[in-house]
C-alpha cells in the first residue's frame, strides 16, 4: 500500500517535472525564433514587398472587425457607465470615463485579442501547412533562410499593425461613445467633449500604444512559433492554430496586467 | 577512415562527389541510420532503395544539412558537412537541387514565381533574363502553357515536373530526388523516370542521387544501385548486379515478395 502510494507519487512528480521541462523547452525554443526574427529585421534581403503584403492582411483586412467591434464597445459602455453614473447624478464623466477606459485597456486588449482571433490563427495555420507539407524545408534546400523569409515579414507587420489598429480602435470607439451619449442618451456635447479632453491626456494613448506594440510582438512571435514547429499533419495544423490564438489570447490579457502595474 | 579527398566509387569507378561515413540518426528511441557508409559517384545516378522506414528520405536530408547526423560525417565534395557553420552550409545547398516527394511548391505562388524563386534570391539576373530562363525549363518540363497557374490547379505528375524544374533552375551540381515517381500512375511515373534520365543526359556533369522504392525504375535509369536496410547499406553494385544477385533480401525486395527475410 505505501509502496504503491510512494511509486504514484514519484509517477506524478516525474510527469509534472518533465511538463515543466517541456514548457521551458516551448519557451526557450519561442523566444529563439523571436530574437531570430527581430534580428533578421535588420538583416539583408528587406523584404519590403512581404511585410507590405503581410501589413494588408493583418492591418488592413483586420480593419472591419476592428471598426464594428469598436463602435459597438464605446456604445455599450457609454450606456451601461451612464446608467451608474446617473444614480449619483455624475453623468458628465461619461466622456472621460470611456475615453481612459479605452485609451488604455479596452482598445489594446481588444485590439489584441480580435487580431490574434483573425490574423494570429491565419499565420499560425499559414506556416503549419507549409511546414507538413515541406515548404520550409524546401526554402532551407535552396539557401533561402526561413526565419528571414516567413518569420521577418510577419513579425514586422504584427508590429506596425498593432498599435495603428489600436489607434483606429480607441478613436471610433470614443465617436461610437459619443453618438450614444450625446445622440441616444441626451448629453450634452460640452458636457461629453470636456471630461474627456480633461481626462484622457498624452500618456493614456501613448500607453495603450505601447501595450498594442508589446501583444503585436507577442502575437508575431507566438503565431510563428507554433506555425513553425507544426509537427503530425493536418491535425497538427488544427492544434498549431488553435494553441496560438490560446496562448497569445492568455499572453496578452496577462502582460496587459503587468504593464499596467508597471506603468501606472 | 578514409581520405574523403581521394574517394573512388567502387561501383562505377568515378570518383566520389557524397561520401557518407558511419552516420548515426535516432528519432527519440527510434534508430534510422545505424552507421550509414554511402559513396555517390559524381555525374552518375545513384539510386537508393530500400522499405519505407528504412531513413532513405532521412538519409537525403543529410546531405543538404536539413538533419543533422547524432554521429558520424558526410563529405560533400570532401568538405564534411557536419562540421560547417549555417553560412557555410547555406553556400554549399546552392550546389543542390532537390525535387521533393509532394514537390513542395509554394502554394501562394503561380509556377512561374516558384520556378523564378531559386534566380530570384541568389542571382543578379534582370527580369528578362529570368522570365527567358523560367520559360526554357518550363518548356524542359513540358509545361510551357502552365506557367500562370497555381499549384493547387495542377495534377500530381505536374507539380512535381514544376518541383524538377525549381530544382534545376540554379544548373545545380548534385540533384536529389526523393521518391520522384510515388503517386503517379505507371504512364506519369514512365515519363518521370525519363525525364529523370533526359536531364542527366542533358547535364553530364550532374550528380544524382535518387530515393525510391519503385524497383522497375531504379533498374531503369541507375547506374548505381544502393539498398538499405535497417539504416546500414546491405548492398550496392549496377543494375545487372541486383538483376542477378541470388541473396534473399534481394530477391524480396525486387520480386515484392512477402516472404523472405524483411517482415511486415
Amino acid at each position: 500500500m505505501v509502496v504503491r502510494m510512494v511509486e504514484a507519487v514519484g509517477r506524478t512528480s516525474i510527469g509534472a517535472w518533465q511538463r515543466f521541462l517541456g514548457a521551458l523547452e516551448e519557451l526557450g525554443r519561442a523566444t529563439v525564433i523571436g530574437l531570430r526574427g527581430l534580428a533578421n529585421l535588420f538583416l539583408p534581403p528587406v523584404r519590403l514587398r512581404l511585410i507590405i503584403e503581410q501589413t494588408e492582411f493583418i492591418g488592413v483586412s483586420s480593419l472591419p472587425i476592428i471598426l464594428l467591434t469598436s463602435a459597438f464597445t464605446g456604445a455599450v459602455f457609454t450606456l451601461q457607465s451612464y446608467r451608474a453614473f446617473a444614480i449619483f447624478g455624475a453623468e458628465a464623466m461619461v466622456g472621460g470615463t470611456v475615453g481612459v477606459a479605452l485609451t488604455r485597456e479596452l482598445g489594446p486588449t481588444l485590439t489584441g485579442l480580435l487580431v490574434a482571433g483573425r490574423a494570429g490563427s491565419a499565420m499560425a495555420a499559414e506556416l503549419g501547412s507549409m511546414r507538413v507539407s515541406e515548404q520550409i524545408d524546401a526554402l532551407e534546400a535552396m539557401a533561402v533562410d526561413p526565419v528571414n523569409y516567413l518569420v521577418k515579414p510577419r513579425l514586422a507587420a504584427s508590429i506596425l499593425s498593432m498599435p495603428i489598429l489600436t489607434a483606429i480602435f480607441d478613436a471610433v470607439g470614443v465617436a461610437g461613445s459619443y453618438l450614444v451619449g450625446v445622440y441616444l442618451l441626451g448629453m450634452s456635447k460640452p458636457e461629453f467633449l470636456v471630461r474627456l479632453g480633461d481626462w484622457v491626456d498624452w500618456d493614456d494613448i501613448w500607453t495603450g500604444l505601447f501595450k498594442a506594440t508589446v501583444f503585436g510582438l507577442l502575437m508575431g512571435v507566438i503565431s510563428c512559433y507554433k506555425g513553425y514547429y507544426t509537427t503530425g499533419g493536418a491535425a497538427g495544423v488544427g492544434r498549431a492554430t488553435t494553441s496560438a490564438v490560446v496562448v497569445t489570447s492568455v499572453s496578452v490579457l496577462v502582460t496587459n496586467f503587468f504593464i499596467a502595474w508597471l506603468l501606472p | 577512415m578514409t581520405d574523403p579527398h581521394h574517394v573512388v566509387d567502387p561501383v562505377t569507378g568515378e570518383e566520389a562527389a557524397i561520401v557518407y561515413e558511419g552516420v548515426y540518426k535516432a528519432f527519440g528511441d527510434f534508430e534510422v541510420l545505424r552507421g550509414l557508409d554511402l559513396v555517390v559517384p559524381r555525374g552518375r545516378i545513384t539510386c537508393v532503395i530500400g522499405r519505407s522506414g528504412t531513413g532513405k528520405s532521412v538519409t537525403i536530408k543529410h546531405i543538404m544539412g536539413l538533419l543533422r547526423p547524432d554521429k558520424g560525417r558526410i563529405f560533400v565534395s570532401g568538405r564534411d558537412i557536419t562540421a560547417m557553420s549555417d553560412r557555410e552550409r547555406r553556400k554549399v545547398r546552392l550546389k543542390f537541387g532537390m525535387v521533393f516527394q509532394n514537390a513542395a511548391l509554394f502554394d501562394s505562388l503561380t509556377v512561374f514565381d516558384n520556378v523564378a524563386f531559386p534566380l530570384r534570391e541568389h542571382s543578379k539576373l534582370s527580369k528578362a533574363e529570368i522570365a527567358d530562363r523560367v520559360q526554357h525549363m518550363l518548356a524542359q518540363v513540358g509545361l510551357s502553357g502552365a506557367s500562370s497557374k497555381f499549384p493547387s490547379e495542377l495534377s500530381g505528375g505536374m507539380r512535381k515536373r514544376v518541383g524538377l524544374a525549381r530544382a534545376l533552375i540554379g544548373n545545380p551540381e548534385f540533384l536529389l530526388y526523393d521518391e520522384p515517381t510515388t503517386g503517379l500512375d505507371p504512364i506519369l511515373a514512365a515519363a518521370m523516370d525519363a525525364l529523370i534520365a533526359d536531364t542527366q543526359a542533358a547535364n553530364p556533369e550532374l550528380t544524382s542521387l535518387v530515393i525510391s522504392h519503385d524497383m522497375k525504375a531504379v533498374l531503369g535509369i541507375a547506374d548505381k544501385i544502393v539498398m538499405l536496410y535497417e539504416g546500414r547499406v546491405v548492398h550496392e553494385g549496377t543494375p545487372d548486379y541486383f538483376r542477378n544477385s541470388d541473396d534473399a533480401l534481394v530477391r524480396q525486395f525486387l520480386e515484392g515478395s512477402l516472404d523472405g527475410p524483411m517482415k511486415v
